[in-house]
């Protein structure tokens, strides 16, 4: 049990720099993805059931759609021509 | 490995919210950015979870387990488990704010960031004053 | 700031702070040694005096209950907050409509999509019934429960297309939902003091331990929770998807054809 859940503190860390050093939005949400399953198989390793549920459900689908929609938006929307040009 | 193992989730907490802070302070791009933000907030789960682990006990849920069986501590996951449901719609306002950035600026790059200028832009009169007065 | 010097700022901010970071990390119990006392007390008292076993839950929706409030309401105020932002550069006008950004092919789902959507939006929506029901008894609740259930609502977008999904999924159901939910659980406050009780004191019958109808005022707080985290996740998936789509001013055609 020890050592599962240094492994798991370790990938956890692991994880989490991953994010931030993935520096293309496209690519940092599978780390962001990846990031909440890890959190979701500590929290279960932590006697934490209702944590890991909560993680599984937002960390791991929510927030990356969220991310990916958002990624989504700022590419089909380009700002509008003319009045960011001339007020920039 | 037992003496490494006392320290080591409250070490993996700093070092993710170190990591997650320099990655805030370096990062080029808003969404980037907001990412970076869930590393800090993901060290807090880590710490939290880890002060109220024990060794040996169960989940505090006592479906399966009699009542009065060592029980990990449930204050803690109750703090973490509605930061986790609240944080994501707060993560969802930080996009929508950098959506609106970008719309705005044409640029996610918080160096190129202006300060805004109210009432000037033909866009940001509907949303408030100039519909209200006439 | 250059990005340099910002990053030389952090690195000595950092390096000042250390010497306290490590005292604290050295001054923590060691981990898995012990557990506070509030916590402890709580798993030797709480099943006897609330009948539940999720002490997550009974903390979350008893003895905490005001902390709840609390967050129900940062939660309807950042889900708020999105609406308006977008909305309010979108227009009021066109909340109900399924906005189709010119140029853009739309795809006919094969058959096969269809069906497994129906069929896993089906079951994810029972599975988060069953979570948020079981809140007192077995893992799970209102929260957690109800971000699945937001998720059941976008198998309808994958299977029937995003017209089909705005079809199915009106906003202002989900604008009822998400502030009643918040007005339930305020209700669940309020209420007892009409009968001379305390502020979210439960009131109602306890029930038996290990039933699912056990836990009294809790499973109506965890009832208003679902509703609201329901409600303002589909709304939050709503906005965001109808971002994507809305053209702002005349698009040229072709521009956009990717």
């Amino acid at each position: 049990m020890s050592a599962l859940l240094a492994v798991l503190f370790l990938l956890t860390a692991a994880s989490g720099t991953a994010v931030v050093l993935v520096r293309d939005p496209g690519r940092q949400i599978f780390a962001i993805a990846a990031n909440g399953l890890v959190l979701t198989l500590l929290f279960t390793a932590l006697q934490a059931p209702d944590v890991a549920l909560s993680e599984l459900a937002v960390g791991v689908a929510a927030v990356p759609l969220l991310f990916l929609v958002a990624l989504m938006a700022v590419r089909a929307g380009r700002p509008e021509a003319g009045s960011g040009g001339d007020e920039a | 490995m037992s003496h490494a193992m006392d320290v080591l989730p409250y070490a993996v907490a700093a070092w993710l919210f170190a990591v997650g802070l320099y990655g805030i302070a370096s990062s080029r791009n808003l969404i980037h950015l907001v990412g970076c933000l869930s590393v800090c907030q993901s060290a807090t789960y880590a710490l939290l979870l880890g002060l109220g682990y024990r060794w040996g006990s169960v989940a505090p849920i006592f479906y399966d387990h009699p009542p009065g069986t060592p029980a990990v501590d449930p204050v803690v996951q109750a703090l973490v488990l509605t930061d986790i449901v609240v944080g994501a719609t707060l993560t969802a306002l930080l996009l929508v704010l950098t959506v609106q950035v970008y719309k705005r600026g044409g640029s996610l790059d918080p160096e190129t960031l202006r300060p805004m200028r109210g009432g000037r832009t033909p866009d940001s009169a509907p949303t408030s004053g100039s519909k209200a007065a006439p | 700031m250059s990005p340099r010097a910002r990053l030389a700022l952090l690195a000595a901010a950092g390096l000042a702070l250390l010497p306290g970071a490590a005292a604290t990390l050295g001054g923590l119990p060691a981990f898995g040694s012990r557990i506070a006392e509030y916590g402890a007390r709580i798993n030797a008292l709480v099943p006897g005096e609330r009948h539940v076993a999720n002490m997550v839950s009974a903390i979350n929706f008893d003895l905490r209950g005001l902390d709840t409030l609390g967050e129900e309401f940062m939660l309807l105020a950042a889900i708020t907050g999105t609406v308006v932002l977008l909305r309010g550069r979108r227009g009021e006008g066109m909340t109900d409509r399924a906005m189709r950004r010119p140029g853009r092919a739309v795809r006919p789902q094969t058959e096969a999509v269809v069906l497994a959507c129906r069929v896993a939006g089906v079951l994810t929506a029972l599975f988060g019934l069953y979570v948020v029901l079981h809140a007192t008894v077995t893992p799970g609740g209102g929260f957690q429960g109800g971000v699945i259930l937001a998720s059941a609502t976008l198998l309808v977008y994958l299977g029937e297309g995003y017209v089909g999904w705005r079809d199915a999924v009106r906003s202002h159901w989900l604008d009822a939902m998400e502030g009643g939910g918040a007005l339930l659980f305020a209700l669940c406050g309020l209420v007892p003091m009409l009968v001379g009780a305390a502020f979210l004191q439960n009131v109602l019958p306890l029930g038996t331990f290990r039933d699912l109808f056990s836990g009294g005022l809790m499973l109506v707080e965890n009832l208003g929770v679902a509703l609201a985290v329901t409600g303002g996740f589909t709304q939050l998936f709503l906005e965001f998807m109808e971002e994507t789509r809305a053209a702002d001013g005349p698009e040229e055609p072709g521009e956009d054809s990717a």
